[in-house]
């Protein structure tokens, strides 16, 4: 197997999008969590100012999923600063569906994301990995990805929309 | 003491430069920064800007010991969560040691929380050194939460020859 392209995400794939993003939420255990629509990807990737970009994987008909679907990965990623070294290639998600997984799909995705790093002037391509998910970090490190949490003792806060309510009021 | 929180111009960059150089100082790793105010002034005031920035000032009667104004500054920018949509990631939140204590680190993440709200964000994320107790304590009593701890997020990155290499990948 293994033929496929990589392209742009268009409006039509929004439906495909959500259902994979749902996907490697139920893998990361928080598929509950997710409470984004169709219709905000739809706002927010293509209006007039688009928060993210993405790019889909697709195969032919012939080899769809057994579920029917043709769009079988997608790589989700924005562009972020770095007050020490400019913009970057932030990657926000990146999953291959798991019968589509071996076949060089996900190690496609991501130089096609490198490559757009580095046309687009990034010094960097960042993002985040659960500690428990070892076979991604694996699959990160052999590549030359650092662990900057491991490294330098970074760690990601929140704070939710609530709290940022209390924030505004208090001032 | 009176002071102002205001939206960056592009003649503060000069003071912006300064001050991230002092925060990288204060985290240890300031062979760290790369870029000068030019970049600062390219990336965050051209037609595309990659960052958003506020500054804190303080009148002239009130100035440093080294005679400036601008003592405090927050540097953030928009990005996307696939679980919550819209999400406002402050990147940078500094204020010179000598004016600390008077309320502007709190005026100048109330002031992101505020432009969060009015961009309909659902949530301000950022990172924080492990050891920067002071720092630690400010946000968890605005509400943070600390999700490496909670839920095991590394944040991870393919920097510059790392970069390289995965762009030259073979297929």
């Amino acid at each position: 197997m293994a033929n496929f392209i990589l392209r742009k995400a268009e409006p039509k794939d929004v439906s495909d999008i959500l259902r994979l993003i749902k996907e490697l939420a139920k893998f990361e255990e928080m598929e509950d969590q997710v409470i984004l629509t169709e219709k905000d990807l739809l706002e927010d990737g293509f209006g007039d100012h688009p928060f993210y970009h993405c790019i889909v994987a697709e195969v032919p008909k012939q080899e769809q999923s057994v579920d029917g679907h043709v769009i079988i990965g997608f790589a989700m990623y924005y562009f972020t600063y770095d007050p020490w070294i400019g913009k970057l290639l932030y990657l926000e998600d990146f999953y291959v569906m798991k019968e589509f997984r071996g076949f060089g799909i996900g190690s496609e995705i991501l130089k096609k994301l490198s490559q757009t790093a580095v046309r687009t002037r990034c010094s960097s391509m960042h993002f985040i990995v659960a500690e428990w998910n070892k076979s991604s970090i694996e699959f990160y490190k052999r590549r030359g990805a650092s662990d900057l949490s491991l490294e330098e003792g970074w760690r990601l806060f929140k704070i939710d929309k609530q709290n940022l309510l209390k924030m505004t009021d208090e001032e | 003491m009176k002071f102002n929180i205001c939206a960056a111009k592009p003649e503060d960059c000069k003071d912006i430069a300064r001050m991230i150089m002092e925060l990288a100082v204060y985290e240890k790793m300031p062979d760290q920064v790369k870029i000068s105010y030019k970049e600062l002034e390219k990336d965050g005031f051209g037609p595309n800007p990659f960052y958003q920035c506020l500054v804190a000032e303080v009148p002239e009667e009130h100035k440093s010991k080294d005679g400036h104004t601008k003592v405090g500054y927050a540097l953030f920018f928009y990005t996307y969560s696939t679980w919550k949509g819209r999400t406002v990631y402050m990147e940078d939140l500094y204020v010179m040691p000598e004016y600390r204590g008077k309320g502007m680190g709190k005026a100048l993440m109330a002031t992101v929380a505020k432009v969060a709200k009015e961009q309909h964000c659902v949530r301000l994320q950022f990172s924080v050194l492990d050891w920067n107790k002071p720092s630690l304590d400010f946000y968890l009593s605005k509400g943070a939460e600390d999700l490496t701890a909670k839920e095991g997020w590394h944040f991870l990155r393919f920097h510059g020859i790392a970069l390289d290499n995965l762009a030259q990948e073979a297929p």
